[in-house]
């Protein structure tokens, strides 16, 4: 194999197409006690963020955090090693460092901030406190980072285990300039479940698309999104088939005639790569054939609606031995709309914009770069 | 090739590293047990600065649910994605992945660690 020189980053005034990461993540400095000041009174107490006396006390099994994963061990760790600011504080927790090392170190031109400790909020059992930390979450993102610098963009969170406070929350925070999408962390229901329809339907109003995100909970919290088979015993295992749950999620959107109620909504599918996807299409088309009548509400080939409704982010880029495969496979998804570039920025398997994109066939890397998701978030961008 | 100072001996001690510039080129020296490597400061999958990555040793082939570790102070992770090189041969330990980072000659002349790169 040739040796690699190091690849140049190229902003917008190299490529003349502004480079949108659609999938960064803002850390927390010190957990939860990052949203004491965005918390009412009451909230701090339930949680017991700052006080000693409670939760959040020294004593390990009285420490309350989000859900996450605590079972896999990554041997390399969760984080990009470089990513470590000078002061060695959290990776992604300097609004400044991110700027410097993904915006100007890394070429990215727009940053789409998708909350890292708050993917697992879906897997709370209790959904007030879950709200009250969507809400604090949101105040905390639009002042910390979307007024920190013009390049960064917000997907607002919400507690998905009750849609009508959700709902409301959207319409509280919608109109933040630099707000481009609505992150909903998953449950244990899939999305087509009409449980969610007061959050698409918020999300439709204000043309937000809803994203969501691997949780981190997946198969690890009876709440969150549930794995396949069984439990896996190894972090390289679980990773491999965190794509299950966007299996199941693009069914049940689709069959469940989401894309039928709500026309104008669109959703992004982050940090799943792509190429499980075929698979998906070919078995909803050929099912489509013979067991329409029992979703007839839908009017077109299951495919037709992945392609006018769903995005897709690119990391983990698919990186097969032929490069034509991949061609391929962008073939088959029509990536030349439906994928967005994305970097997974400060996590160990960031993909760099400068090699990941020279990847894709060239007639459609610009596409991914940027234009699909300037067609997606419009002015917001 | 050709023969570039990369600093004094007493400037590399024992566990240290240092990232150099040849003639455009990133390149890491480290001094691990008693011994020199220099070896290119770009990983071959992403382009990350390799030479950021940790030094250490990594888990031997094995039987299925036991573990040996061993290599210690040969390997150098990458860290991006935690990609293993050897910093003997530049490649990857055990062959298994068809990667290679570029490696130098290291030898120390009188006070001064030297490279051929």
């Amino acid at each position: 194999m040739k040796a690699m020189e190091r690849p140049e980053a190229r902003g917008v005034e190299a490529t003349g197409v502004l480079t949108v990461d659609c999938d960064v993540h803002p850390h927390f400095e010190q957990g939860l006690k990052d949203l004491l000041p965005y918390l009412p009174s009451s909230w701090r107490r339930r949680l017991g963020v700052g006080l000693e006396s409670s939760w959040s006390g020294d004593v390990y099994a009285s420490r309350f955090s989000l859900p996450k994963n605590v079972l896999y061990i990554n041997p390399v760790g969760a984080l990009r090693r470089d990513s470590y600011p000078p002061d060695g504080s959290i990776p992604g927790s300097d609004p400044a460092y991110v700027r410097q090392q993904l915006l100007e170190g890394a070429g990215v031109d727009r940053a789409v901030l998708l909350g890292g400790d708050v993917f697992g909020l879906g897997a709370l059992p209790d959904p007030d406190l879950a709200a009250a930390v969507a809400s604090a979450y949101n105040d905390w993102l639009t002042e910390r980072w979307l007024e920190f610098d013009d390049r960064f963009r917000g997907a607002l969170v919400v507690a998905p285990q009750d849609p009508a406070p959700a709902a409301r929350e959207i319409d509280r925070v919608a109109g933040r300039p630099g707000m481009v999408e609505v992150m909903l962390p998953l449950t244990n229901l899939l999305m087509g479940d009409r449980h969610y329809y007061p959050i698409y339907e918020a999300a439709e109003h204000h043309g937000l698309p809803i994203g969501c995100h691997v949780n981190s909970v997946d198969g690890v919290f009876v709440k969150g999104p549930q794995l396949a088979g069984g439990v896996f015993t190894y972090y390289t295992e679980w990773h491999a088939a965190l794509t299950e749950v966007y299996h199941a999620n693009v069914i049940s959107l689709v069959c469940q005639g989401v894309f039928e109620r709500f026309p104008g909504l669109k959703v992004v599918i982050a940090e799943g790569g792509f190429a499980w996807l075929p698979d998906v299409l070919w078995r909803l088309d050929r099912n489509y054939q013979a067991l329409r009548d029992e979703v007839p509400w839908l009017k077109r080939l299951p495919s037709q609606y992945v392609f006018d409704h769903l995005r897709f982010t690119t990391q983990p880029m698919p990186e097969p031995a032929r490069p034509e495969h991949l061609a391929t496979l962008c073939e088959v998804i029509e990536a030349g709309r439906t994928l967005l570039f994305s970097s997974d920025y400060p996590h160990w398997d960031f993909d760099n914009p400068a090699v990941a994109l020279n990847r894709l066939p060239e007639a459609i890397r610009d596409r991914v770069r940027g234009r699909n998701a300037a067609e997606l978030f419009g002015d917001r961008l | 090739m050709a023969r570039h100072v990369v600093c004094r001996v007493d400037e590399l001690p024992e566990g240290g590293r240092r990232i150099v510039d040849v003639g455009g080129r990133s390149i890491g020296v480290f001094h691990v047990d008693g011994r020199y490597y220099a070896i290119r400061n770009v990983c071959p999958h992403m382009g990350a600065p390799l030479c950021l990555g940790t030094v250490g040793g990594t888990m031997l082939p094995s039987e299925p649910h036991t573990y040996t570790y061993g290599l210690e102070n040969r390997i150098l992770r990458c860290p991006w994605h935690g990609y293993e090189f050897d910093l003997e041969t530049g490649r990857p330990p055990f062959g298994t992945y068809p990667l290679r980072v570029r490696i130098y000659p290291v030898r120390v002349e009188g006070d001064q660690v030297v490279i051929e790169a």
